[in-house]
């Protein structure tokens, strides 16, 4: 049963991000008219790609354990969705793969955790910071740990699957909503830098 | 914000006197400058804190409010109470939602025009991607639609709209100036035909200047003359609307944007011009390059360059002769954010003074990556902010000082004004440059042939 409302509320979920991401254009499309001088597709490229590295991007530079802190909490959790997804599916991943998992949500966890007490222990993180993104975080990290245990015992499964229910349902309210926005915002990110030649920086190397 | 006289206590009046339409009125505004890219960036912050670091602001005070993901808080929150989807509001006491009242509207105040120069550093190291600065415009000019943009810098768009430039230079003035501005020319170059052309029908390139290089630094109007001579440019100045600069960027008025912008393009079909060259100026340059045909909806039809690619140009095509060696003082480029970061024109600077001096050390870190200095943003207009102003350029002072530079050249006069103050405030001893007073320092013009 639990099985099926992971199934529902995953779609429900993925539905109002999407309505989220069309309402967006409900506040009207942009025309551009100034020439571009740049590559808006390279523009998109270096927005996922050397855009988001530390040797060029300074605040994960001069940030390199959150910025990794980050990253390895994302890989966990699309592990933890991965095993989540073999369940719902009945899909058999072998021990190899099992463990994979096993150790990449667990640097999840511990990622998560260790974010979670950097905002809570600096005021400046405690300033910026909303209800949601404690309530946020806590809820991918208690699926994680539950599927970190699910992965050894299953007896805890029903209690596992309800967590990614509430979890899944609490994506479009708060922050979590950024799984989707990330990538928008990216691209938007590309397509204004790249058309106006900034990045990636080899554009306006003419000279 | 902290007192700093009777225009202030002006200022505090208004929001106190802000009634309910006046609320609907900014919230209204506000809307119509949000666009899809907006609603998205609106919705995508997380809250991780990392641009904090990016913000020279936040540099200098360490405190949370200049923290640009704080600052963009303001602004998402009241985003989220008005244009906010139904889950959202479900939770709007977990994600901060907040009504629009006297209390935001101060925040607004003194955080969006107060904390901010519109650089744009958060933007390329927010780790989602979102452009702070438009948003954070966006917000000025819902403000400016109930008068609550800070006195000076209101002002300062105000004479641009009623004189035709921010200086309120009048035309008899402006026109003396070139006249003795082309004595001096025909003098440093001994040509007496040598001339500062105005309203030239048919001209290749208008050229348009910052009004402070008239009133404060005309020796760069003769620079970019000479420039222009020594190339043997078809060129002109208009007479009338020859102001590059647009206090509407940092107001936040759009309206008022595209009427000092259209001022530019009509004056340059009048002239049969075929294109628009704007003078060493970083948000004249994102202005009216980038931003102006957005606020006109309209394609230009004709270029919009910056002298500084123009006079790359040249020196690659051999139409100037530079000599390196009549510029032995060490160097170093500041990079004004709204020509570099958000402007695009990064390397061009960097050939010109490669081939122009001797000796040029970049500043840590440069490009687009470079600090703001301080007066962008409208900052230089606004005095009740011309305290934390000096502070916050204590960055780009350390930055120049380290490089151990005698000349900074700087190609923008908003920074070249902040670069000013930085100079006495801080000691450095440096002299301020632009580009072209380098390049004409530089210049070798050849005795034209007698005929």
């Amino acid at each position: 049963m639990l099985r099926y409302g992971i199934i529902l509320s995953f779609f429900i979920t993925v539905i109002y991000l999407f309505f989220l991401i069309i309402r967006t254009f409900s506040f009207g499309k942009k025309s551009l008219y100034a020439e571009s001088q740049g590559d808006v597709k390279k523009g998109i490229i270096y927005a996922f790609g050397q855009g988001m590295m530390p040797w060029e991007k300074e605040s994960a530079k001069k940030h390199l354990i959150t910025y990794f802190a980050g990253i390895f909490y994302h890989f966990g959790i699309f592990s933890a969705a991965f095993y989540v997804i073999s369940i719902i599916i009945h899909f058999y991943i072998g021990d190899l793969i099992v463990n994979l998992i096993r150790a990449l949500v667990f640097i999840g966890i511990l990622c998560g955790i260790g974010l979670l007490v950097k905002r809570i222990i600096l005021p400046y993180m405690r300033k910026i910071s909303t209800p949601d993104d404690f309530i946020a975080n806590i809820l991918v990290d208690v699926f994680l740990v539950l599927a970190f245990i699910d992965s050894y015992n299953l007896e805890l499964r029903n209690v596992f699957l309800a967590a990614v229910i509430i979890m899944l349902l609490y994506i479009p309210l708060g922050k979590i909503r950024h799984c989707f926005f990330f990538f928008y915002s990216r691209v938007i990110f590309g397509m204004f830098y790249g058309r106006r030649g900034v990045f990636p920086q080899s554009q306006s190397r003419r000279y | 914000m902290k007192k700093e006289g009777n225009a202030r206590d002006q200022y505090e009046d208004k929001i106190d006197n802000l009634k309910a339409e006046d609320f609907e009125k900014v919230i209204q505004e506000f809307r119509k400058r949000i666009h899809y890219d907006f609603a998205a960036w609106l919705n995508t912050c997380a809250h991780c804190g990392l641009c904090a670091d990016a913000c020279h602001y936040y540099l200098t005070y360490k405190d949370p409010e200049s923290i640009p993901g704080y600052k963009l808080n303001l602004v998402t929150k009241v985003f989220k109470k008005h244009f906010g989807d139904t889950a959202s509001k479900a939770v709007s006491a977990w994600i901060g939602v907040e009504e629009l009242n006297k209390k935001v509207i101060r925040e607004w105040a003194d955080s969006l025009f107060g904390r901010c120069s519109l650089c744009g550093r958060c933007a390329i190291n927010c780790t989602m991607g979102i452009n702070i600065p438009y948003i954070i415009r966006a917000a000025r000019g819902a403000m400016a639609a109930v008068d609550l943009v800070p006195p000076g810098l209101q002002s300062t768009v105000n004479t641009a709209i009623e004189k035709g430039n921010n200086m309120g230079i009048t035309k008899e003035d402006w026109l003396e100036t070139i006249e003795w501005l082309e004595d001096e020319l025909r003098q440093e170059v001994n040509d007496p035909q040598a001339e500062l052309p105005l309203d030239k029908k048919g001209a290749e390139l208008l050229y348009t200047i910052n009004p402070r290089e008239a009133q404060f630094f005309p020796m760069s109007i003769l620079a970019a003359g000479k420039i222009f001579y020594a190339a043997g440019e078809s060129w002109t100045f208009s007479s009338d609307y020859y102001d590059v600069t647009n206090y509407g960027l940092y107001s936040g008025d759009d309206h008022v944007s595209g009427v000092m912008s259209k001022r530019l393009v009509e004056t340059l079909r009048e002239l049969e011009c075929k294109k628009l060259i704007l003078t060493e100026c970083g948000h004249g340059f994102n202005s009216n390059r980038w931003e102006a045909p957005e606020w006109l909806s309209m394609k230009y039809g004709f270029d919009v360059r910056s002298i500084l690619q123009v006079v790359a140009d040249y020196i690659q095509k051999g139409r100037i002769k530079v000599d390196p060696s009549l510029n032995k003082k060490v160097m170093t480029l500041h990079d004004p954010c709204n020509l570099v970061r958000l402007g695009g024109i990064v390397e061009e600077q960097r050939y010109i003074l490669r081939n122009v001096a001797s000796h040029f050390v970049e500043m840590t870190p440069n490009r687009e990556k470079n600090y703001c200095c301080g007066g962008g943003g409208g900052q230089l207009a606004m005095t009740r902010f011309a305290k934390r102003r000096i502070e916050v350029g204590k960055l780009k002072a350390d930055q120049i000082r380290k490089t151990g530079a005698e000349i900074v050249v700087a190609p923008c006069h908003n920074c070249i004004d902040q670069l000013l103050e930085l100079n006495k405030h801080y000691k450095l001893g440096v002299e301020i440059k632009t580009v072209c007073e380098v390049v004409a320092d530089a210049l070798v013009i050849k005795k034209k042939k007698q005929d």
